[in-house]
């Protein structure tokens, strides 16, 4: 008796344990668990016999859980349900910090979602390494065309493509009219040089004693160094081949320009105000501290919403000269198929409804959000349901796209960015000068290109 | 019989603890010693390519030296500090003073808070403008340094947050404390010894088995500091300069980052034999200066 007993025991108890190590199970959210296995059943069925009025179900992964973001993901989703009766999607939220991992931990577990939101410029990365279905044979002229050349391509491996873009942004020049017009400068003749943007920037400035109550232009308030090297070089300082240009003539330029501007205000200026956006505490271009700066596109929407009717304007980044380019910088997002999800031609039509016009546009229109679909972004430009000073940021950002870059993380060199990004810090901080911090750069990524080949 | 019956059973009630141990614990343990020999990323591959990860992190990888560096700088300057504070603050909780038990728990009540909220509430106060602790040296005139944003103040930023959490092994201190036999001092006193002889000739040597594990709890937990770089520099990834990109943190953003999950486990299995050979050379000094009570 007491044998059985055992035996039950112990296997109970493996069991149990063997439903620990489930991947993807119930855990994560318990409220859809139910729904998750009904459709789990469904779906296999469904996708084996199509024809007998199941439906197929898929899971879809966002990290758009926000009060703001969830209400439109799932309405869009209701629409695409409501559209046709072969395919019902389903909605994930998955936090942003745990996404990606939890997707290759599915990825590797056999059970991935079966569309996810995932960023673009890494798309080149996960299709190297087989984490994603290719799309090509689904994908058709109209679909290819849909989106900003630039985007489309950082989805394309060997003439594959792999992913549809969703959404994306773009760098722009924020100004404080009111204190163009205090300084005598005309509020609707924004600088577009980076002469013009110093010489503002003096006119703007207002010192009081030894610190600055205004700072007329600060070119690292918001971006980072890589931008502007990547407006002055009107491109990536490493492209696709793995070709490094850091140690040139622009960048050389971009860096004592940036510590040019530096000086004249001191570095614990330029600290006090970085560690006041850092913290969040507050935001000194809305208090009227700051009189220019280069922001994500998007910072209009606090502008809208905190910003009590700030006097601002937006122009497009400056050029380094007259001529260069006011080349900017954008990312983005991409709808994709992980790999071995299990019927990536239903995926398919439901990424084709995330980037069709009608859908990139109620997208457009309710985040204020720069769409993939170009023909979406025009319309959403003039928008009805945007405010004059809307439109005209939005219109701005469309139009900026023939400007902005993306930058895909080269496959040669996927992790350059935490060898020379503290190079670029110490020469900002002048641990490290100039000439000797972009030789080093230049000749770190060179031999980090080097040891990937 | 009897006695083996009663064996089966007690392998049976730890039965759940084995499964887990052998399945959770040792079995991803070796997973991952034979992980750090492939160049394994999690989807699509694990091939054995011998000890090229541990030759590529020795000779290639100067990011690794960073990381180690700062990590010991974190664990000379925080282990030995806090351990000090520690002692400091329990002998003076350890006195008899009227409202001692408020002075107690205000001193232990930063160890009950923990995690990023802390870091967030520190982040506030090292702010280089408007943190109090800037303003609070203004008053003497003293321009502070930009703490998190500079790369030589950003380590011991984090270093002054640890000394403000040793409320916790005050606690194990003032327990060791409190357990010292009176008759001890009793007899000291008489024969005339000062207060300072009485600390250091008593106090010390009765609590120094809890020092010493004191001593090697916090060196291990010093080595695996990870959150505070992670959510206190400003890119998360170890800004400025590096200076706060710990060990652990590099070896996370291997693994999650670039998902080189191969190259991580490679970083972490170093990170084992180092931590491994501190400690054991820990267990060799304590026999020289660690006192246990009827030795």
């Amino acid at each position: 008796m007491k044998k059985y007993l055992l035996l039950i025991i112990m296997s109970v108890v493996l069991l149990s344990a063997c439903g620990g190590f489930q991947i993807g199970g119930g855990s994560e959210d318990s409220g859809s668990t139910e729904s998750d296995s009904a459709s789990d059943d469904t779906a296999d069925s469904g996708s084996e016999s199509s024809g007998n009025g199941e439906k197929i179900t898929l899971d879809f992964w966002t990290f758009w859980g926000s009060e703001q973001r969830r209400p439109i993901v799932d309405q869009i989703i209701e629409d695409f349900n409501n559209s046709q009766d072969e395919i019902e999607v389903q909605h994930t939220y998955v936090p942003w910090g745990d996404i990606w991992t939890k997707n290759l931990a599915a990825i590797a577990a056999g059970d991935p979602p079966d569309v996810i939101i995932n960023d673009i410029n890494t798309v080149k990365l996960r299709a190297q390494e087989g984490q994603m279905e290719p799309l090509t044979e689904f994908v058709d002229e109209e679909v290819q065309g849909r989106f900003y050349d630039q985007m489309a391509e950082a989805t394309m491996v060997d003439d594959e493509m792999y992913a549809l873009p969703f959404n994306t942004d773009t760098q722009i020049l924020f100004y404080n009219k009111d204190l163009f017009e205090e300084a005598g400068l005309d509020p609707e003749d924004p600088p577009s040089t980076w002469a013009e943007m110093e010489e503002y920037a003096d006119a703007l400035d207002v010192q009081e004693g030894d610190s600055y109550e205004t700072i007329g232009f600060y070119p690292l308030i918001g971006p980072g160094s890589d931008l502007w090297m990547l407006n002055a070089l009107g491109e990536n300082f490493i492209d696709e081949e793995g070709n490094v240009s850091i140690d040139t003539e622009p960048v050389h330029d971009t860096f004592n320009w940036i510590l040019e501007q530096k000086n004249k205000y001191g570095g614990n200026t330029i600290t006090s105000i970085n560690s006041q956006f850092e913290n969040a505490q507050q935001d000194p271009f809305m208090a009227g501290n700051i009189g220019m700066m280069v922001q994500n596109a998007n910072y209009y929407v606090q502008l809208r919403d905190f910003g009590q009717d700030l006097n601002f304007g937006v122009a497009p980044m400056p050029e380094k000269e007259e001529g260069n380019g006011h080349t900017s910088w954008g990312g983005g997002f991409v709808a994709e198929v992980p790999k071995g999800a299990k019927d990536p031609e239903a995926s398919y039509q439901f990424i084709e409804f995330l980037t069709n016009h009608d859908t990139q546009l109620y997208w457009a229109e309710n985040n204020f959000d720069l769409v993939a679909n170009q023909e979406a972004a025009m319309a959403a430009a003039e928008s009805e349901e945007f405010s004059a000073a809307g439109q005209e940021v939005y219109s701005l950002m469309v139009e900026n796209m023939d400007d902005t870059l993306l930058t895909p993380q080269p496959v040669i060199a996927p992790d350059y960015s935490s060898t020379i990004t503290p190079t670029f810090e110490s020469i900002v901080s002048e641990n490290t000068s100039v000439e000797a911090g972009l030789e080093k750069a230049q000749s770190d990524l060179e031999r980090i290109v080097e040891n990937n080949r | 019989m009897y006695k083996k019956k009663e064996t089966l059973y007690g392998y049976l009630f730890i039965l759940p603890w084995i499964i887990g141990f052998l399945g959770l614990t040792l079995g991803p343990l070796l997973f991952s010693l034979f992980g750090s020999f492939t160049n394994y990323n999690v989807t699509s591959q694990m091939d054995f390519i011998g000890l090229q990860n541990y030759k590529e992190l020795f000779m290639y990888d100067d990011l690794f030296w960073t990381s180690l560096y700062n990590t010991m700088y974190f664990v000379i300057f925080s282990v030995p500090l806090t351990t000090i504070m520690a002692i400091l603050i329990s002998t003076l909780m350890n006195q008899n003073i009227r409202g001692m038990r408020v002075f107690r728990t205000i001193y232990y009540l930063p160890a009950i808070l923990s995690g990023v909220g802390v870091y967030l509430l520190w982040m506030q106060l090292l702010d280089p403008s408007t943190g109090l602790i800037n303003q609070f040296l203004g008053l003497f005139g003293i321009d502070g340094p930009n703490w998190l944003f500079d790369p030589e103040w950003s380590k011991p930023s984090l270093i002054i947050m640890k000394l403000w959490s040793a409320g916790g092994s005050m606690l194990l201190y003032l327990a060791a404390m409190q357990g010292v036999s009176k008759a001890l001092y009793e007899a000291a006193i008489m024969d005339g010894a000062s207060r300072a002889q009485m600390f250091f000739r008593i106090t010390l040597p009765m609590v120094s088995p809890i020092i010493f594990f004191d001593i090697v709890t916090s060196t291990i937990g010093s080595f695996q500091i990870f959150q505070e770089a992670y959510v206190m520099s400003s890119n998360n990834a170890g800004a400025p300069e590096n200076s706060l990109l710990f060990y652990n943190l590099y070896m996370w953003i291997n693994a999650f980052n670039l998902f080189d999950m191969g190259y991580a486990m490679a970083m972490s299995w170093i990170l084992f034999v180092i931590v491994l050979i501190l400690t054991v050379i820990n267990f060799k000094f304590a026999r020289r200066w660690v006192h246990y009570e009827g030795e």
